[in-house]
């Protein structure tokens, strides 16, 4: 059971942390690819970085490399950065404009508050 | 009885006028001027007025820093802004224990970034122990960077100043405060 209140708290108090920085952001489900919450949320998103995040857990299985930890990023042309968080059975992808969005609170403040959120949201 | 030579010399009286000469030298020198401050011999018992010690310059009244906001950019905005006003810098910055800048003014980011391998080798440091650790300062080359730093469960973070001149204990304490007091709400 998902408590989808909590998730839109979380979704709102990362709006305010990265402000204009965040263009969108979805928490869904990893294997249904359900859309539990978002800001200007992206369906085609939600099943690209379903299927990338599947090709990147399984060739790093299979590589016997160590397993995704707690999220990655991809700099996209565009002053675009992809953030993808693994929070287990949920999946969330960020879209951040990397010019107006600080790196180091992005890091150290945004994604750990959300992971926290998120496992609380998933607790109850 | 012969008649003393011009040249002839009495041993004796050589002997006494050496003897006298050197009798008068005194192992060291006297000394010319007395010392400053000292008194003098001879004079009555009036001692030398000592000159008025300037009374110790106060230390500038540092008010606390306080977080009106919940917003963690602005708590880390609210942070650097206390401590340009308050502390005696050009810059200040907060960064996280890898070097990343969360919040800067007056410092580049290339700067800001040394933070992550100085606190990464401050660890070994802090195994001695007595030694804290969480505090310093480092000559840059033209300037010098005084930090702080502040340990949570999501990890370090770091408040530094860049200026002419280190920063003193009082300001360390000052400055860990602050630091503490912000971090506690991201």
């Amino acid at each position: 059971m998902i408590d989808t209140k909590v998730l839109d708290a979380a979704v709102h108090d990362l709006r305010n942390i990265l402000r204009d920085g965040l263009l969108a952001t979805d928490i869904w489900e990893r294997t249904a690819g359900l859309s539990l919450a978002g800001f200007n949320q992206q369906p085609v998103a939600v099943a690209l970085f379903t299927r990338i995040t599947e090709e990147l857990d399984s060739s790093l299985r299979d590589s016997n490399f160590p397993s995704l930890g707690r999220y990655y990023m991809l700099d996209m042309a565009g002053n675009h950065t992809v953030v993808v968080l693994n929070h287990g059975k949920l999946l969330q992808g960020m879209l951040v404009d990397n010019r107006r969005a600080n790196l180091g609170i992005l890091i150290s403040v945004a994604i750990p508050r959300m992971i926290e959120t998120v496992a609380q949201a998933m607790e109850l | 009885m012969t008649v003393r030579s011009v040249s002839w010399t009495d041993a004796q009286r050589v002997s006494s006028l050496l003897a006298r000469v050197t009798a008068t030298r005194s192992p060291e020198p006297a000394a010319l001027v007395s010392a400053m401050g000292a008194a003098r011999a001879g004079a009555p018992g009036k001692a030398a007025p000592t000159p008025a010690k300037a009374a110790p310059k106060a230390p500038k009244e540092v008010p606390r820093l306080v977080q009106t906001s919940d917003n963690p950019a602005d708590r880390l905005d609210a942070l650097v802004a206390w401590t340009l006003a308050h502390q005696a810098c050009v810059g200040a910055f907060v960064a996280d224990d890898n070097g990343l800048t969360l919040a800067a003014h007056g410092i580049s980011e290339a700067h800001v970034s040394l933070v992550g391998p100085l606190l990464s080798a401050l660890v070994g440091v802090r195994t001695i122990p007595g030694v804290d650790a969480t505090a310093g300062a480092l000559w840059l080359g033209a300037q010098m960077m005084s930090w702080v730093e502040a340990r949570t469960t999501r990890g370090g973070f770091c408040l530094g100043t860049v200026g002419d001149e280190a920063l003193s204990t009082r300001a360390f304490e000052q400055l860990k405060e602050a630091l503490g007091t912000t971090v506690r709400g991201l």
